[in-house]
């Protein structure tokens, strides 16, 4: 609809008006922080009453911020949470869009009650199960290993309901062609039902991106050698009851965001249309 | 159209077996330990329900759960909006709308707990920059989280701009799922803008829109950091969400059975609401929940 | 219907787990999982690494985490009746908590007879029920702040550092409104935060109980007439005199504030000190903590302990480690990394003619021998200053003070039920 129409020149104008308004307001308080941590430690923040140009302008650019940053234990917590992250992409992708499928192209018995479990799965607060998750953990003897901090997160309800939403708004009739081709199930879903869902994949891949690279309780729980030490860890400690290190904490966030994005940025190519979808129905 | 009965159950093997052991099971074990109660040397009793008649008794609990439906109620449809409307704004080919994507979604790279510090910082009625512009302009400081009638706007603020651009993501990969030739379609037949959403975009987008309010639901209501690093519930216990009390019994009350009791009020409580939602926006052909 | 804790999380996570509860062990050299606060790599590691020297085949591996996470995966790990941590760094007035629960070892056998090297108020806060259950690594202090250049422009005379001659928060306040430029946004001061150790020394300074003799009651003492003028007076700083600037609820902040020359003075930890070193425009001086007019000098007291938990696999190390924690050497070499007020005589006594001769901690090592007052001693600590705290940001807020005081007093009263 929109793709197709918006050549309106007005229509246009306000599309970009709207977003530029909007990104405006959603970028502001990063910017505000990306600059301030170029600041002298000293002049990170300025008083409310002499807001100006230079409240979001340093008077002196400086990287002392991130120099003190690369020189500590930071460089160590981005790769542990990189590894952290991208594995478990890995697995949970091909895990649970498995599951999301088999909620979609099949009937079976039992299907209501475990789609309610998967759903389930992720509406009890961390913080309750987080004692006999523990538990099992150091029972398994996995507490302080990257075992702790991927296994547990792989399988994800959250991920397999949204596979099973696109996989169910596929035409049945579809698989039933390769079917009949006498294609097995694990071709039809690997070669079949997968090339279809880029923008989906390419999301569910952010979200457990995302969901590891957040992640703060339970590393602390459950690997917190220093070895362990993931990304929101070492950005936590720059805050101190005592004394805060402004400058810290601002670089160390800029830079968390920045490479957050990078996922963002490998997967955007995908939010087009497939190339099927103009066939379906 | 099975070819054996055993398939499903061996793509699910994999995802079920790691939800079991890892959610399910010790979900089920927060549920059974809502009903015991732990002596301060940390041995268990079986209580039955008095962890819960203790809440229902429990004014604190009313009004924390007055809190929590009233935030939900607000930020749910918010965020679900606001993400479609900006999602119908990138739907484009083209690099600048490549960039005002990069734009909208990079607060989702900030965890929760870091988007409060940072806006505790930027809203400071002491220090932050976003008070001097509003004096700079004539409206005044405003205290934002420390003000007893702003402090929930706040919130549902900070985790808009958090969550909005994520949840945009999910309903434009469901965008780019419409196949092109039914809006043609409809096109050639002359409907309007507002003809074509309603009656051929909204329809369709009924399986993401669900997939965005049901876990944005689950999240928000387990929304809980920005409530304990900038407000502690307060002012006045304006902000004292569900999880902030199931947070302080446990951790702080050392009551255990108690915050589980809590917690498990509050999977309840999301269940029920995602039951309805399901109903709401469930699509002609589905059988399922 | 009773079973531990342990037996039940197991038996329900699975026998296989029950067999590789001990499966630790096996290695020639120990490691011990020690807790600690996220402090800068810098001012922990060498500490540890000095043991390590000095033990040979036991290794610290110290997990640096941020406060409010520090706290929670302790909460975690105990409850869970866990075999780690093995030793850990523990809140001083959160010591009743974690002993009445049994998360901590009785240290009388480890330090018992060394009593008398610790000056004696820095060993109040790690005793619960007359036992040692944590041992400090030093204490705190609280100090007044002020911005040398403010006091000058607006023509006022710097106050004394003598303790003897400290002011007194009548004159204070008369000081900050002189201090006060509303169109600068300039305050004359503020507290460096607004929780119970920076504030209870209000009440306490007016002979105001905090809380009952029993430590477990809060009516009548959070909520009393006393605490109640008090914190009225606390609140028209802020809201009648506008003397302070509301919301400061983190010493990050004012220590901003004042450091800008936002904030005339301040009243704060000798931890400021390092944090003011970064401007280096700022002239500042140090002199003791103000009292009531006819009331007398209290000051806050209380740093960090460290504790063993009674279930480590590794005994023998956990103790050797904390034995050393007690030694002069340690607790020089800690000094020299985090400069908290030391809680043995003899660092105080070497270092009297160096380091100490600064008037700053001439005037800490004043308070600690005669105004330092440790928090309440209850194991129902974490409640009564979550609840107080909260009744105080609020009260900074603009809340009402009494019916605030009595909403806390009620609540505190309420958890405090299960330690009775």
């Amino acid at each position: 609809m929109t793709e197709t129409i918006a050549r309106n020149p007005l229509a246009v104008a306000l599309r970009y008006g709207a977003l530029s308004i909007l990104a405006f307001a959603v970028v502001c308080p990063l910017a505000w922080l990306a600059l301030a941590s170029l600041r002298p430690q000293a002049e990170i923040f300025q008083p409310v009453s002499e807001f100006g140009w230079r409240t979001f302008v340093p008077s002196r650019l400086t990287l002392d911020n991130y120099r003190a940053l690369m020189s500590g234990d930071f460089p160590l917590a981005l790769r542990n949470s990189s590894i952290v992250a991208v594995t478990t992409v890995v697995f949970g992708l091909v895990v649970n869009a498995l599951a999301g499928f088999a909620f979609a192209a099949f009937d079976f018995r039992g299907k209501n009650l475990l789609f309610l479990l998967v759903i389930v799965s992720f509406m009890m607060p961390f913080e309750a199960i987080v004692m006999p998750l523990y538990v099992l953990i150091s029972g398994l003897g996995w507490t302080n290993s990257y075992k702790a901090l991927i296994i547990p997160e792989v399988a994800n309800g959250m991920i397999i309901f949204l596979f099973r939403q696109f996989f169910a708004s596929i035409p049945k009739d579809f698989y039933e062609a390769a079917r009949v081709d006498g294609a097995s199930w694990l071709y039809i879903w690997a070669f079949i039902a997968m090339p279809l869902s880029w923008p989906t994949i390419a999301t569910s891949s952010l979200m457990l991106f995302l969901s590891q690279w957040d992640s703060f309780f339970w590393p602390v729980v459950a690997a917190s050698d220093p070895d362990y030490a993931v990304v929101q860890v070492a950005i936590a400690r720059n805050i101190n009851f005592e004394q805060n290190d402004w400058g810290g904490l601002f670089a160390s966030t800029n830079l968390a965001i920045l490479i957050g994005m990078i996922p963002f940025l490998l997967m955007q190519r995908f939010y087009v249309r497939s190339l099927i979808s103009g066939g379906i129905k | 159209m099975l070819s054996s009965r055993l398939t499903p159950f061996l793509f699910l093997a994999p995802a079920l077996i790691g939800l079991v052991v890892f959610r399910l099971a010790p979900i089920g074990i927060a549920v059974a330990g809502s009903m015991t109660g732990t002596s301060l040397m940390g041995d268990l009793s079986f209580v039955g329900l008095e962890n819960f008649a203790y809440l229902f008794t429990d004014a604190e609990f009313w009004s924390s759960l007055q809190v929590t439906l009233l935030f939900n109620l607000i930020i749910n449809p918010l965020q679900l909006a606001v993400a479609f409307a900006l999602a119908l704004l990138v739907f484009q080919q083209g690099r600048a709308i490549w960039f005002y994507r990069l734009l909208l979604v990079l607060p989702m790279a900030v965890s929760t707990g870091l988007s409060a510090v940072l806006f505790g910082l930027f809203l400071d009625g002491n220090l932050g920059p976003f008070n001097g512009f509003l004096e700079w302009i004539g409206i005044g400081a405003q205290a934002f989280h420390r003000n007893q009638d702003q402090a929930l706007g706040t919130l549902i603020g900070i985790a808009t701009w958090k969550g909005a651009g994520y949840w945009m993501l999910f309903l434009l990969a469901g965008l780019y799922s419409i196949p092109s030739s039914v809006q043609e379609a409809a096109l050639i037949d002359g409907a309007t803008p507002w003809q074509r959403f309603r009656l051929v975009t909204l329809p369709l987008m009924r399986k993401p829109m669900a997939f965005v309010l049901v876990a944005d639901t689950a999240i928000n209501f387990l929304f809980f950091a920005p409530v304990y690093i900038l407000t502690s519930g307060g002012p006045s216990g304006s902000t004292s969400v569900l999880m902030y009390q199931a947070y302080l019994s446990a951790f702080t009350f050392s009551d255990l059975g108690r915050s589980l009791a809590i917690s498990t009020i509050l999977l309840m409580i999301i269940l029920i609401i995602v039951a309805l939602e399901l109903r709401l926006l469930r699509s002609p052909e589905d059988h399922a929940a | 219907m009773k079973l531990g804790r342990r037996h039940f999380l197991a038996g329900v996570a699975g026998a296989a787990i029950m067999g590789s509860a001990g499966r630790l062990q096996a290695q020639t050299s120990v490691s011990l999982s020690v807790p600690w606060m996220g402090w800068p790599e810098e001012q922990v590691r060498p500490l540890m690494a000095s043991f390590e020297a000095s033990t040979p085949g036991v290794k610290i591996a110290e997990e640096r985490l941020p406060i409010a996470e520090l706290f929670r995966t302790l909460e975690v790990r105990l409850s869970a009746r866990s075999a780690t941590p093995d030793v850990y760094l523990v809140d001083g007035p959160l010591t009743a908590s974690y002993a009445a629960r049994g998360h901590l070892l009785d240290l009388g056998n480890l330090v018992g007879g060394e009593r008398d090297r610790y000056v004696a108020s820095t060993l109040v806060q790690g005793t619960f029920k007359d036992k040692l259950f944590a041992l400090p690594l030093g204490t705190s202090s609280q100090l007044l702040f002020y911005n040398k250049k403010l006091f000058a422009e607006a023509g006022l005379p710097e106050p004394s550092a003598d303790p003897e001659k400290r002011m007194t928060w009548e004159g204070l306040l008369d000081i900050a409104k002189k201090l006060t430029k509303p169109e600068t946004s300039q305050f004359g001061f503020a507290f460096e935060n607004s929780n119970p150790y920076q504030l209870l020394p209000l009440p306490q300074s007016r002979g105001v109980k905090v809380i009952g003799d029993d430590g477990l009651t809060a009516t009548g003492y959070v909520d009393g007439d006393g605490m109640v003028d008090v914190m009225t007076w606390y609140k028209d700083l802020f809201h009648t005199h506008k003397v302070s600037p509301i919301g400061t609820f983190q010493t990050g902040v004012t220590q901003e504030m004042f450091g800008s020359g936002k904030l005339a003075m301040v009243l704060g930890g000798t931890w400021n000190l390092g944090g003011f070193a970064k401007f280096k425009d700022l002239d500042f001086g140090v002199v003791a903590h103000p009292f009531f007019k006819g009331g007398k000098p209290v000051t806050p007291t209380g740093s960090w302990h460290v504790g063993i938990n009674p279930r480590t696999a590794h005994m023998e190390q956990a103790q050797a480690f904390v034995k050393w924690m007690s030694t002069r050497d340690a607790m020089n070499l800690w000094f020299d990394l985090r400069q908290y007020p030391p809680s043995i005589k003899q660092i105080w006594d070497e270092r009297a003619s160096t380091t100490f001769v600064d008037p700053v901690w001439k005037i800490v090592q004043y308070e600690l021998a005669n105004t330092a007052t440790p928090r309440p001693i209850t194991p129902g600590y974490r409640e009564y200053e979550e609840f107080l705290r909260t009744a105080m940001q609020d009260i900074q807020t603009g809340g009402d003070v009494k019916a605030l005081l009595t909403k806390a007093a009620t609540s505190i009263d309420r958890e405090m039920r299960k330690y009775r």
